[in-house]
């Protein structure tokens, strides 16, 4: 039916506890309604992929996770998103530290104008005081973890912006897992990449589901097939349909589904 | 036809040709300024005029006191006005980036920045010569420190809108409140910038003489008293060039010379700081 | 590897949150404050001048300008010389600068070899960078006595012969006087005006000057019906502000200008302006009636150029929103 290989079956996913909960979400820019009523279970050291057309609404989805929107005005969610079961849209939840545990990798390399070492410590100083030596291993655990640490270790010294795109976003990922979350969202994180370094970070996506809940938007479905245990379809602001990603490739259950992921639109 | 045709093309030859007349023009102003400035300043250029006082007329004497009453109130004033004028600029572009009240700050500040500078004279006379009874070195940092702010205030506004949002996203993903992600990742990104609007504001004041006529006044002795009367260098420029003596007239020439100097070398530093840091 | 197991930020130091939150809203009303000291300083400006010219106001009313006398031993002031003086030599500089003006940003967009841009463009913006007291020792040492020895002869034989005009080019050659005061503010002004042009220009988009250029059109017919109309505002905007810059300029015009309160028909007789008053006379003024109308003439400066400056800054933005 269609050609797109998907790297897991329904079988092989592990059965996890529940880690985020969405529930009748829906989302403003203003006066135009973004998201309506999304309901959708994600689910602990598993990798979810939000897919859809462009406009569909799955990075504004993503973006209500760690409520990185709240940084612009007259952007509004309306609904519960529990984590652990505590609602993160509760006026009272202090986004600062919500965004600590829920860490963000965005579509475009954003390294900081400061040195590697600098940039991973950066936000690792926030929370934790650790001295010289603890933060020398944090650095170099990050780094190991983002397979990036046999490339930077004799630079970390310099500064970030001398890297290579795909090293400023292996970079970016080292810097958010050094932080310690619990939830790493991932907003196209390959899109501005080469076909290289992007097999690099879904292998490393491959190796974080072990110790995070992952969410990855992208708008490249054979990458949702290759990393994502489960996959979510968003159209319109709807979420039309969501299972395990082998299902969603296979054997849609929504017209709609099928349409997109045999490319009759997109 | 063809007569249309070659008016046409006699026209565009005559519109052409005199826009580079223009810029012909005004480089001649340039070159004729800095010329007889070097030319009348260089006369009187020497090591006594940066080591010795204002002399009475009709003897020798340099101009130390202004310099240094310059300097003083030069650094006062960027040392009230770009802390002011920083944050200003940065609650413009950071924490107020959306309220309405920052369009109406953004407006008040350019015209600011273009106001007439006699008028800011007035207005330190006003509220600190007249309240303190008396000309004061202080009133006229005061008054300098006035012109600092709107300069600042747009520079380091302009400089932190440069700064991509996908970098304050980023900062605040790691949990980051904002005054992390201002004070560690936008001004890093905006500070080449930031520098140059100080120091343009340096090149800015470092000439003024007008809001210093009647706040700083004058002083013909050494005075580092911010209590007191302090002369300046274009206070006192302004008072030798109009006087019929011939020995202030060519110490007036010195001066000038030496504030243009400073002037312009500033002026190019700051740009030279801010290409450099946008190539980065 | 171990460390870096889940939930590990859960045992970060909690006190560290509330300190971010003091820090937060501490930093925010700091800048905030400073942000409303800009106001304050226009609003201060504003209520300090009312004041301190309200003895003035109060004693001449509406007289204040429209009366020319200017007489500190019988404490009668009139605005009206010096409020002619501004206008008149900022006329003569607008005349002068806004076609040089616009013609250097021309010449900078659309004529001048790349290799040659930055550097003219940099010197033309020097000349705005030259503090005005030099301008000021300039006009009166060098540029003055030559106008004295050779153009003003020039000017009064020419226009001698010629009704209307020769009362405008009359009396002996000063040297000093509202002509060379407009002169010298035209040097002032023609900087500013070339290089927002310039950046206005530069704001053309390509396609429509190609579209000109692909329909036949010589160069200098791209920029008379492409160029300067896309620009109209931006460039009205950059003469705005030359306009508010020549309006208070002080010291290069308080060398020159001759200081003289009467109004002449003849533009090179000597005259005073607004901030030449002030600058030279409010350190001598005795008496309240008298500093009071010198800060009537500051209150009267402050209006004028605020307006100036205002519709500058609504036509740079009105052409900002044309181009986004």
């Amino acid at each position: 039916m269609n050609s797109i290989a998907v790297r897991a079956t329904a079988d092989d996913i592990p059965i996890t506890r529940e880690k985020l909960s969405i529930r009748g979400l829906s989302f403003f820019y203003g006066d135009s309604k973004a998201l309506h009523g999304i309901n959708l279970k994600l689910h602990e050291r598993q990798v979810s992929a939000l897919i859809g057309p462009s406009g569909c609404g799955k990075s504004t989805l993503l973006r209500i996770l760690n409520r990185i929107y709240a940084l612009y005005p007259n952007q509004r969610a309306e609904g519960e998103v529990l984590l652990d079961g505590e609602n993160i849209l509760r006026p009272d939840q202090d986004v600062n530290f919500l965004r600590a545990k829920v860490g963000m990798v965005f579509q475009k390399p954003t390294p900081f104008p400061m040195s590697i070492y600098e940039n991973i410590a950066f936000g690792v100083r926030l929370y934790e005081n650790l001295s010289r030596a603890e933060m020398d291993d944090r650095v170099e655990h990050a780094l190991t973890k983002a397979a990036l640490w046999e490339e930077a270790k004799d630079r970390l010294g310099t500064s970030a912006l001398g890297l290579s795109g795909g090293q400023q976003q292996r970079l970016c990922i080292a810097r958010t897992i050094a932080v310690k979350p619990e939830v790493i969202l991932l907003d196209e994180p390959t899109s501005a990449l080469d076909p290289i370094s992007t097999a690099k970070v879904e292998d490393l996506i491959d190796e974080l589901k072990r110790d995070f809940t992952i969410v990855i938007v992208t708008h490249n479905m054979q990458q949702a097939a290759r990393v994502a245990d489960r996959t979510a379809f968003l159209y319109l602001g709807n979420l039309i349909e969501e299972g395990p990603t082998s299902m969603m490739f296979n054997n849609p259950k929504d017209r709609r589904t099928l349409d997109y992921i045999t490319g009759r639109f997109g | 036809m063809m007569s249309l045709y070659s008016r046409r093309v006699v026209r565009n030859k005559v519109w052409l040709s005199l826009s580079v007349g223009a810029a012909g023009f005004g480089l001649l102003w340039l070159v004729l300024i800095l010329s007889t400035l070097v030319w009348n300043g260089i006369a009187g250029l020497s090591l006594s005029v940066f080591t010795e006082m204002t002399p009475p007329p009709g003897s020798a004497g340099g101009l130390l006191n202004p310099i240094v009453g310059s300097l003083i109130m030069t650094l006062i004033a960027v040392a009230i006005g770009t802390p002011i004028g920083m944050l200003a600029g940065t609650y413009m572009a950071e924490y107020g980036r959306y309220d309405r009240i920052t369009y109406a700050i953004r407006i008040i500040n350019d015209i600011l920045l273009s106001a007439p500078s006699i008028i800011v004279g007035l207005f330190i006379y006003e509220i600190l010569v007249v309240t303190m009874g008396h000309f004061s070195g202080f009133a006229g940092a005061v008054s300098l420190a006035v012109i600092v702010i709107p300069v600042v205030v747009r520079t380091t506004e302009d400089m932190l809108l440069l700064v991509p949002n996908q970098m304050r996203e980023a900062a605040s993903a790691l949990g980051a409140p904002q005054w992390f992600v201002i004070s560690r990742v936008a001004y890093r990104g905006a500070q080449a910038g930031m520098v140059t609007g100080v120091l343009l504001a340096v090149a800015r004041i470092s000439g003024e003489t007008a809001p210093l006529l009647f706040t700083a006044l004058n002083n013909q002795f050494w005075g580092v008293n911010l209590n007191a009367p302090m002369p300046s260098l274009p206070v006192v420029i302004f008072q030798f060039a109009l006087s019929p003596y011939e020995d202030w007239q060519r110490l007036a020439w010195t001066g000038a010379l030496i504030i243009t100097v400073a002037v312009l070398s500033l002026s190019i530093l700051a740009r030279v700081l801010l290409s450099k840091g946008v190539e980065r | 590897m171990a460390e870096l197991t889940m939930g590990a930020v859960q045992f970060a130091e909690r006190s560290n949150l509330k300190r971010f939150i003091a820090t937060d809203s501490f930093f925010k009303y700091l800048t905030r404050a400073a942000a409303i000291t800009v106001l304050a300083i226009l609003f201060g400006v504003f209520v300090s001048l009312t004041l301190g010219a309200w003895p003035a106001f109060r004693a001449f009313g509406l007289d204040f300008l429209t009366v020319q006398t200017w007489n500190p031993v019988t404490e009668k002031f009139g605005a009206l010389a010096p409020i002619y003086g501004t206008i008149l030599t900022s006329l003569i500089a607008m005349l002068i600068a806004v076609p040089v003006g616009i013609g250097i940003a021309i010449f900078l967009t659309e004529l001048c070899p790349r290799l040659l841009r930055q550097p003219i463009g940099i010197a033309i913006e020097l000349l705005a960078g030259i503090p005005s007291i030099i301008y000021g020792i300039w006009g009166l040492f060098v540029f003055a006595p030559f106008l004295q020895q050779h153009v003003q002869p020039a000017l009064i034989g020419f226009f001698g012969g010629v009704p209307i005009l020769n009362q405008f080019f009359a009396g002996p050659p000063y040297g000093i006087g509202m002509f060379t005061a407009g002169l010298i503010l035209a040097i002032m002004v023609i900087p500013f005006i070339s290089s927002i042009s310039r950046d206005v220009f530069d704001t053309t988009p390509a396609v429509l000057k190609e579209s000109a250029y692909a329909l036949g059109c010589t160069k200098w017919e791209v920029i008379w019906s492409v160029v300067l109309p896309f620009g109209r505002s931006g460039v009205l905007g950059g003469v705005m502000l030359g306009l508010g810059r020549a309006l208070g300029e002080t010291m290069a015009v308080t060398f020159v200008i001759g200081n003289a309160h009467r109004i002449s028909a003849s533009i090179l007789a000597p005259g005073t302006t607004i901030s030449a008053t002030i600058a030279n006379e409010f350190t001598e003024a005795v008496g309240d009636l008298y500093t009071a109308s010198l800060i009537a003439l500051g209150f009267i400066l402050f209006v004028i150029t605020f307006i100036v400056l205002a519709i500058a800054r609504y036509m740079l933005s009105r052409l900002e929103l044309k181009t986004r």
